[in-house]
């Protein structure tokens, strides 16, 4: 039978001892710890009550881990629940970091691979309690039998289709202590930023600018193969492999362990980036086959061409998990589209060209209105050279120098791909705390009152 | 493998009971012993992280001599030999008396007192009286009750109201919260008092915050609504409170608007506790140490003492006054805090006459002879003792120091030869505690590292150098080995009726142990009876025979510096141990000054600027963190960090005694702080 946690803020002191007794069961295999206590309200805001959280892994029903792991790095065990992170299976793509909305799975540089907590799988054979459960002085945490249960929600637990597996006991008090007095409320306004603090984005462009050359080449590589087989420039094989080649190996380097690399293309089942790579690589392999003259012919050309642009497909589903732009979550600078813009400027179809540049500038301008809503910041000067660079000088040459308004039209994606990795968001605990926090804060207080 | 019970000796409320794992020779686990009833579900973090304190490479593991270029490794002989050399000759040129021998509360056990024991053999020396911690509320208690006496841990669950009053458990005596918690499932009402919010307090219906140092005046104000209200038990008072007529008239001074001025708790907050606390019953006052650290804070906790007695709640389960428990202080003839005090009649050997408040001043003071020598053990006096700047140069003035430590503490680092002592696990003993009332076995479960030797076999190697006999050392030492030392503390069970293999199982409940306190009615008062008035306050303190309020010496009335200073104890430490451990510092990276939002504007101060705190005395740089829950007025910093830290914030305090027990004022403390 399955496990799960059982957690009781009611109990919980945040005394982080359920830190130290799973250091001490895993210390041989545990760089950083597992298991974090973060707290709702530490600063003490008179308004809302203040509790603290034990959690790492929920062993969900359906990881987020495992699904989205390409080198199947991750098992479960139908008996206990246990989600296992095989660390010699792990290539360190840190996917799953990203994947996970409980921030579970952690990339250590050390090792090259990420590791998290196992659920304790030998105590638990033994009829023990996972480490962490067994030594809480407080008795808040728990393990019992699996049920089927709604999803929990709690602040700390974002909301997500994994399934955790843990049940929080709800608060017996909704509100903190009465108090004789509280701070001046623009006092509170003015500390409330200071201390109030968003955890540090998990992805940067100053992280992933790899990413943003490889994704940029595959998109100019399948729209160039494309154009070339409808009368556009055309694309040399040499070209092709070459600069392909090139981000794929740029890529490989990105990983903890390159070595491994060969793993990638193992959970093409459920992992989309298991199946961008094989695409990918299809697109490459075939796309030099067919420019070498191996595999001639037009409609092997065209097949290639749209196994390219199935590879940005897929490409721009692997970012689904991060992100956060509106209704349907697309993004101006969403791979497909950048190359099927580049194909209808390259190629002279300008209806395509037409289309998918007004999709990109309404995608643009959507953008800047929903962050603008959401109190993220805007981006006034990249936005604006990007729209100058990918529409405006474009649509200027594109009539006299196709090739011209395609090298522009890439810069201009070139901006909106390096905002895009500035865009995506990953939800971690400690960012829905302080997002349920604002939520509440403004519930308590509404601004009428203030 | 195998397993052990063993218990965790360090100066904390909640005294664990723990059951270790050792393979092959090594430390591998500690878990829960649920032997113990107040602790069942095991030790908080620190009692977990002795897995790499026992084994980090920050331990001493062999003495070490000071030298002009740093501590050098010597050999035991090397060390053994510079300390006989720089006693006898303090010894033979200003008497025995020039020894100072230091000892404080780094663990608990019965061998302990053998180092006094063995001092006293070499001839003498000189010691403290007072204690650093708890002697204010033990001598209010004593003078009130008798005795220091309440009733066991999980009594509180039965309670309906409970005030934690300058208590946070949740850091402090983290093992009381379960039982808290049970009080609050079953439809108790939590009420805190602290100037801060704490994680106590998260809980609670309702916090008080009051003024640090006015609880005193709160607990009059208190006393005079149940009073006027007519919420006293009669039966009670009348069968077992002297002095309550006498009382009741003098708290009818204290009106609601008084008490709110004095104290800053709004009148309606006090309104209210004062009918919680007439009409709920049963009630439980638990009791911090932080209010008992102020120069007025006998008569304070007196004053608090008062509340639970006029509302007939003691005696009776869920009900009581939860201080200290010092049921298990049954192998001496004198418990806390007289134990403690200095003699009535010097002896002529032992010269008990550095207040371990003042410890700086009365060192430097000692005339006749003045102090040349030094031998520290369980102590680290330069981060913990107030008045930092005055204890370290009193250090320095001497001729020779020696301090036992685990670690290179503050205090360590002042030494001339530093000698290594055991863990807990090294060497087996008995030890008490003062919230539970179970005597446990703090085993040996393990060799001691390297050249590491406990205090009773270093003892034994000194003596022969100092002119001690072997027939000397006989009577004050265990014999050698593991064997001599179970003897030694079966001859001391035997009396009780326990044996070691009873507390090899785990642990068990000291003789006499009730469980309710006070059921009995019996009160070991000079009247008998729960005394209100005591004229013993008088006689020996010089204070009121009535529980009185007067200001603090560094209250805001004293025109010192603006900001009371607090510093209080963190979950991740004891005082100065456990903060450098990796597992806790990944936790907790170091000290911060934490401050309310009135007062970080008022200096222009954002969070994360460094702070320097200060006044008269000293100051420290911090970073600052702001509390929307911290009482405007009041800063706060944990204590227990060192020099390596920034410093220890006994560089700002005062070292002064408070107004009973000969304790620490250590919160009688105003400072400043600007952008550093």
């Amino acid at each position: 039978m399955a496990f799960r946690f059982t957690f009781d803020p009611n109990r919980c002191t945040g005394c982080e001892a359920c830190v130290v007794g799973c250091w001490m069961e895993n210390r041989a295999q545990q760089a950083a710890p597992w298991r974090r206590v973060p707290a709702f309200n530490p600063f003490h805001h008179p308004d809302l009550p203040g509790f603290s959280l034990s959690l790492a892994c929920h062993h969900c029903d359906a990881p987020a881990c495992l699904l989205n792991c390409p080198a199947q790095a991750y098992t479960q065990d139908p008996a206990t629940g246990a989600v296992t992170l095989h660390g010699d299976r792990c290539m360190g793509c840190r996917y799953c970091t990203w994947a996970c909305p409980h921030d579970a799975p952690r990339f250590v540089t050390a090792t090259g691979t990420v590791e998290k907590c196992t659920f304790c799988p030998s105590r638990l054979e033994q009829g023990l309690e996972p480490a962490c459960v067994a030594r809480c002085p407080v008795a808040a945490l728990g393990c019992e039998v699996r049920e089927p249960a709604p999803d929990p929600q709690f602040p700390g637990l974002p909301p997500s289709s994994t399934r955790p597996g843990i049940r929080i006991v709800p608060l017996r008090r909704a509100a903190g202590p009465n108090l004789g007095a509280a701070p001046p409320e623009a006092l509170l306004v003015r500390f409330l930023d200071q201390v109030l603090t968003m955890p540090e984005p998990k992805i940067t462009l100053r992280g992933e600018w790899s990413l943003v050359v490889f994704t940029t080449v595959f998109a100019v590589l399948a729209a160039w193969l494309g154009a070339s087989l409808l009368g556009g420039p055309t694309l040399s094989p040499w070209v092709f492999l070459g600069s392909g080649i090139a981000v794929m190996a740029l890529g490989g380097l990105h990983l903890g362990r390159p070595s491994r690399a060969w793993r990638a293309g193992l959970n093409v089942a459920t992992s989309w980036l298991s199946r961008e790579i094989v695409l990918t690589s299809a697109f490459m392999g075939l796309g030099g086959l067919h420019l070498l003259g191996v595999l001639p012919g037009r409609a092997v050309g065209g097949s290639v061409a749209v196994l390219g642009f199935v590879s940005l497909f897929a490409i721009d589903r692997i970012y689904r998990v991060a992100l956060r732009t509106g209704p349907w979550n697309l993004h101006s600078a969403h791979v497909l589209f950048n190359g099927l813009y580049l194909l209808g400027l390259l190629a002279r179809i300008w209806p395509l060209a037409l289309a998918m540049g007004l999709l990109k500038l309404g995608l643009t301008l959507h953008r800047q209105r929903f962050f603008s809503q959401r109190e993220r910041p805007l981006r006034l000067v990249s936005g604006g050279l990007r729209v100058l660079l990918g529409f405006v000088v474009p649509a200027l040459c594109a009539g006299w120098n196709p090739v011209l308004a395609g090298v522009f039209a890439v810069l201009g994606d070139l901006v909106a791909r390096c905002e895009y990795y500035a865009d995506l968001e990953i939800p971690t605990p400690a960012g829905h705390l302080a997002e349920v926090f604002r939520l509440r804060l403004a519930q308590a207080r509404p601004p009428s009152a203030t | 493998m195998a397993r052990f019970t063993t218990a965790c000796p360090r100066n904390c409320t909640s005294t664990c009971a723990l059951r270790v794992t050792v393979e092959n020779g090594r430390l591998t686990a500690i878990d829960a012993h649920p032997g113990n009833l107040a602790t069942p579900e095991g030790p908080c973090l620190k009692g977990l992280s002795y897995l790499e304190r026992v084994y980090s490479p920050e331990r001493l593991l062999h003495p070490l001599r000071r030298t002009p270029k740093g501590f050098e490794r010597v050999s035991w002989d090397a060390a053994l030999d510079l300390i006989a050399e720089a006693f006898l000759a303090a010894r033979t040129e200003y008497g025995p008396q020039s020894l100072f021998y230091y000892s404080a509360s780094g663990t608990k056990g019965l061998l302990n007192g053998r180092g006094l024991a063995f001092w006293r053999a070499f001839g003498g020396c000189t010691t403290t009286y007072g204690d650093l911690c708890w002697p204010a509320g033990l001598e209010a208690a004593r003078l009130t009750f008798g005795d220091n006496r309440q009733s066991a841990p999980w009594d509180l669950a039965q309670a309906r109201l409970i005030v934690l009053w300058g208590k946070n458990p949740a850091e402090t005596n983290l093992h009381q919260m379960p039982f808290i918690e049970q009080a609050l499932a079953a439809g108790a009402r939590l009420v805190v008092i602290d100037p801060r919010r704490t994680q106590s307090s998260e809980r609670a219906h309702v916090l008080l915050q009051p003024r640090p140092g006015t609880d005193g005046a709160l607990a009059l104000g208190l006393a005079h609504l149940i009073i006027a209200a007519g919420e006293v038990d009669r039966a009670f008072i009348a069968s077992h409170v002297g002095g309550y007529e006498a009382f009741a008239a003098s708290v009818s001074a204290w009106t609601p608007e008084r008490t709110a001025a004095a104290t800053g708790v709004p009148e309606r907050q006090i309104r209210r506790l004062a009918e919680d606390m007439g009409r709920i019953h049963p009630m439980t006052v638990c009791v911090g140490f932080g209010m008992q650290r102020y120069t007025n804070s006998g008569q304070t906790l007196r004053a608090m003492q008062a509340l639970p007695v006029i509302t007939g709640n003691l005696g009776r389960p869920g009900a009581g006054w939860v201080y200290a428990n010092l049921a298990t202080q049954v192998f001496g003839a004198v418990k806390d805090p007289l134990d403690f005090y200095p003699p009535e009649t010097p002896d002529g050997v032992v010269r008990v006459s550095v207040s371990t408040a003042r410890l700086g001043r009365d060192m430097l003071a000692q005339q006749d002879p003045p102090l040349r020598v030094a031998w520290v053990e369980r102590g680290n006096p330069l981060s913990q003792n107030p008045d930092t700047k005055t204890v370290r140069e009193a250090f320095r003035r001497l001729a020779f120091r020696v301090v036992v430590d685990e670690r290179l503490t503050d205090t360590a680092r002042e030494a001339d030869l530093v000698l290594p002592s055991k863990s807990l696990f090294e060497q087996s003993d008995v030890i008490g505690a003062y919230w539970h009332a179970y005597l446990q076995l703090r085993q040996k479960v393990i060799e001691p590292p390297g050249e590491v030797l406990p205090e009773t076999d270093l003892y034994r190697a000194l003596g022969p150098r100092l002119g001690l006999s072997a027939e000397d050392l006989g009577a004050i030492l265990p014999a050698p080995g593991d064997v001599g030392v179970e003897a030694w503390m079966q001859a001391r069970l035997d009396p009780l009726g326990i044996t070691l293999d009873d507390l090899r199982v785990g642990p068990v409940l000291a003789p006499g142990t009730e469980e309710v306190a006070f059921a009995d009615g019996c009160f070991t008062t000079p009247s008998g009876k729960v005394e209100l008035v005591s004229s013993e306050a008088k006689t020996r303190w010089g204070v009121d025979e009535l529980p009185t309020y007067h200001e603090s010496v560094e209250g805001p009335a004293s025109g010192r510096f603006p900001l009371q200073f607090l510093t209080p104890n963190t979950k991740n430490g004891i005082h100065s141990q456990f903060l450098r451990l990796l597992v806790i510092r990944a936790l907790d990276p170091g000290p911060t000054l934490c401050m309310g939002p009135e007062d970080a504007a008022a200096r222009n101060l954002q969070v994360g600027d460094r702070v320097r705190v200060f006044n008269d005395r000293g100051e420290l740089c911090l970073p600052l963190t702001v509390d929307f829950g911290l009482r405007p007025g009041v800063v706060a910093a944990f204590n227990g960090w060192g020099a390596e830290d920034g410093g220890s914030v006994n560089l700002l305090s005062a070292g002064r005694e408070t107004d009973m027990g000969h304790g620490a004022a250590f919160h009688d403390n105003r400072v400043d702080v600007e952008r550093a």
